[in-house]
């Protein structure tokens, strides 16, 4: 696609969007920094496993149009019938859009929480549109971010709860939503929020997510993702992260929905003694294809990295998992762990990882595996012997194998969420069984 | 309630057993004794439904059924339980859960309805004190971990649970010191019965001591070359296999 071809396919969403003649300027200078790549290719080595051809051919609408009253209804009692609760603090989107009537901001000392077209997106393009250079997927985000959410824990607070972001997709097809989430920690505040992305029913789409962070000295932010699409929806994501001197954050990733799933993870462990702990579960099958896309900059000495992510794979889907450490120069003392660990399920799944490392200071100690495996056959067979059937058996191992990351989800109710999804996923739609 | 009828079984082209015979009624325990490579962990293996094992003459009937013909599950609905010697770690799936589904397993078969949490509680806490099993293990990963100890006790329990019609224990005496090996034994005696029927592969008589068979049988070379009763483990104990393996030499 060339550039002036794509330009035209956004500009008449652009003149609906939010914003002064300011915003409109810097929503257009954004877009002619994608227009000039486009859309990556395969041909660039960051997306060699990546095919978004589906993508850029799309006929999408970029623009979507505040929800009707009939939708949020709608939302609302989906939401209510999968259990979330409409007391806590909780921000909601339907189609990307800020929807305040389903939403609980509440008030906590120390602690903000708004959607980002109530506190004005004029600047939001321009604050974020330098840092995001590499990521043409996030530059175009800059265009065409409609709302968002923005949280701020002030020095010292901490957040009394978790706070919950809600995506729906709301059945509208075709329809691309650029969401952005802003986090802002001050000295020693801590913060939990967790982002639910779900659609209201199956359509196609595309989710093009940006999050910012960015963590003082001693902040301590722990995020979890459920992103739970149906399989017709694309879904790309940018997670940016700057880390003062011993900030910590904690990301649980799970990806169990989807047609097309990209995360980009691009964190920089800026001061010392910070520290960062990716780890989350993939399932692609039936023409599902997952990739997870992350570099971590240890630009601080002493700063700690973990990357442990665990991909099942199933008929035609596909897996990529590409992990780069990047130790800078004088950066000692520096820890840092990679995991990529797969189950393959069926002969046609795939799996591409590439754990890389890049170093350029003497003291450190870095690790990385991967490994790629099938259903053990002595495990299968104890089982079995023990009257389960065949199928049941095989369940059960493939759902024990991601039971090991979901120990790590320290909201028992989410954890038990996400546990009872992998398994809805795991039986193909078939009603959820109990599970271990 | 067995009936194993001139077994032969080959693994990877090599004969393992080789024209076996045994014979056990309800209500027996036998003991199936012999070195090492006689090939009786082949015939434990092979009655719980193992693959890789090529059955390549003889029959097996269980309770008037042909056994080799039934899926590993199906035995074990059945009522055919094995006591793994080496006990597999199941990474991921706590014991709680794994006895639940075994135990759902077969009621399922029987047309039973599914056991519920606090049926299944009071079902196994007397077994687990027996067991000498603490509470907290049943939150734990199957056998992940576990000492040697815990692994075979863990599997006298599932027994104990599951109450099968024939058991079949492959070296559960193996790796046990006298006090863990004292309350295996406990559990296996409890479960002794007029309707049920044991078979012991063991290498050593010290657990025949404790559990004391009906029948003492010897494998030597994938046949069993002499049978006899408890006085037959303590010989063998005394003075080893070479004798029994020369005096099948010269039969």
């Amino acid at each position: 696609m060339t550039g002036e071809s794509s330009n035209g396919r956004f500009a008449a969403g652009l003149d609906r969007l939010p914003g002064s003649a300011e915003t409109a300027a810097l929503r257009a200078a954004a877009l002619e920094a994608f227009s000039a790549t486009g859309f990556p290719t395969r041909r660039n080595e960051q997306w060699r496993y990546t095919d978004l051809a589906p993508l850029s051919s799309a006929d999408l609408d970029f623009a979507p149009q505040p929800p009707a009253e009939e939708l949020i209804s709608r939302v609302a009692a989906m939401l209510d019938e999968a259990g979330f609760d409409p007391a806590a603090p909780r921000l909601v989107f339907i189609d990307g859009g800020y929807c305040e009537t389903l939403s609980q901001t509440g008030a906590a000392a120390g602690l903000s929480i708004a959607s980002l077209a109530s506190c004005g997106a004029a600047d939001v393009p321009a604050r974020t549109h330098a840092a995001l250079d590499g990521h043409p997927l996030a530059t175009l985000n800059a265009a065409l971010v409609s709302d968002g959410a923005v949280i701020a824990v002030d020095d010292g607070a901490e957040a009394p709860e978790p706070i919950e972001l809600i995506f729906v997709a709301g059945g509208q097809s075709d329809l691309a939503a650029h969401p952005r989430i802003m986090i802002d920690l001050g000295r020693d505040a801590e913060l939990t929020l967790v982002q639910h992305v779900l659609d209201l029913e199956a359509a196609s789409g595309w989710f093009n997510v940006v999050t910012e962070i960015v963590q003082a000295p001693g902040s301590t932010l722990t995020l979890y993702r459920l992103q739970d699409h149906g399989k017709l929806r694309f879904h790309t994501a940018l997670l940016r992260a700057e880390l003062a001197e011993d900030a910590k954050l904690a990301c649980g990733w799970f990806d169990l929905g989807g047609q097309l799933v990209r995360n980009d993870f691009d964190i920089r462990l800026e001061g010392s003694g910070a520290e960062a702990d990716l780890y989350g579960i993939f399932l692609a099958s039936s023409g599902q294809h997952t990739d997870n896309h992350i570099r971590m900059d240890h630009i601080a000495p002493r700063t700690k990295s973990g990357e442990a992510f665990r991909g099942i794979i199933g008929e035609s889907g596909h897996g990529v998992f590409n992990g780069k450490v990047v130790v800078h120069r004088d950066a000692q003392h520096i820890d840092a762990r990679q995991s990529s660990d797969n189950l393959l399920l069926a002969d046609n799944a795939e799996i591409d990882t590439k754990p890389e490392l890049e170093i350029y200071a003497d003291d450190v100690k870095c690790s990385h595996g991967a490994t790629i495996g099938e259903i053990d056959e002595e495990q299968l067979f104890y089982l079995r012997a023990r009257g389960l059937d065949e199928d049941e058996a095989r369940d059960l191992l493939t759902f024990a194998f991601a039971n090991a990351v979901l120990e790590r989800v320290e909201l028992p109710e989410l954890r038990e969420r996400i546990a009872d999804r992998v398994a809805v996923h795991l039986a193909d739609g078939e009603a959820a069984g109990e599970h271990p | 309630m067995l009936k194993i009828e001139n077994l032969h079984v080959s693994v990877d082209e090599r004969k393992i057993l080789k024209g076996l015979d045994l014979s056990v009624n309800a209500g027996e325990v036998h003991a199936i004794m012999g070195p090492n490579g006689s090939g009786k962990s082949t015939l434990a293996q092979v009655l719980a439904g193992k693959d890789n094992y090529d059955v390549t003459r003889g029959r097996v009937v269980y309770r008037g059924e042909e056994l080799l013909e039934m899926e590993p599950e199906e035995r074990a609905r059945q009522g055919v339980f094995l006591a793994f010697q080496y006990p597999t770690e199941i990474p991921g799936v706590n014991n709680a859960y794994l006895l639940k589904a075994a135990v759902n397993a077969q009621r399922d078969a029987n047309g039973e309805p599914q056991v519920d949490a606090f049926e299944f509680m009071r079902l196994i806490r007397s077994k687990m004190e027996l067991m000498n099993i603490s509470k907290e293990f049943l939150n734990r990963s199957v056998n992940e971990g576990f000492s040697g100890g815990e692994k075979k006790r863990n599997e006298i329990l599932q027994m104990l649970v599951l109450e099968p019609s024939l058991a079949i224990l492959d070296e559960t005496d193996s790796g046990l010191d006298v006090d863990a090996l004292k309350i295996v034994a406990a559990g296996v005696n409890s479960l002794r019965s007029k309707d049920r029927a044991m078979v012991l592969v063991t290498h050593y008589e010290r657990l025949l001591e404790l559990i004391v068979p009906d029948h003492v049988h010897v494998l030597s070379d994938g046949r069993i070359v002499k049978s006899g009763d408890r006085e037959l483990a303590r010989e063998l104990d005394a003075r080893g296999y070479d004798w029994v393996q020369q005096e099948a030499a010269r039969a």
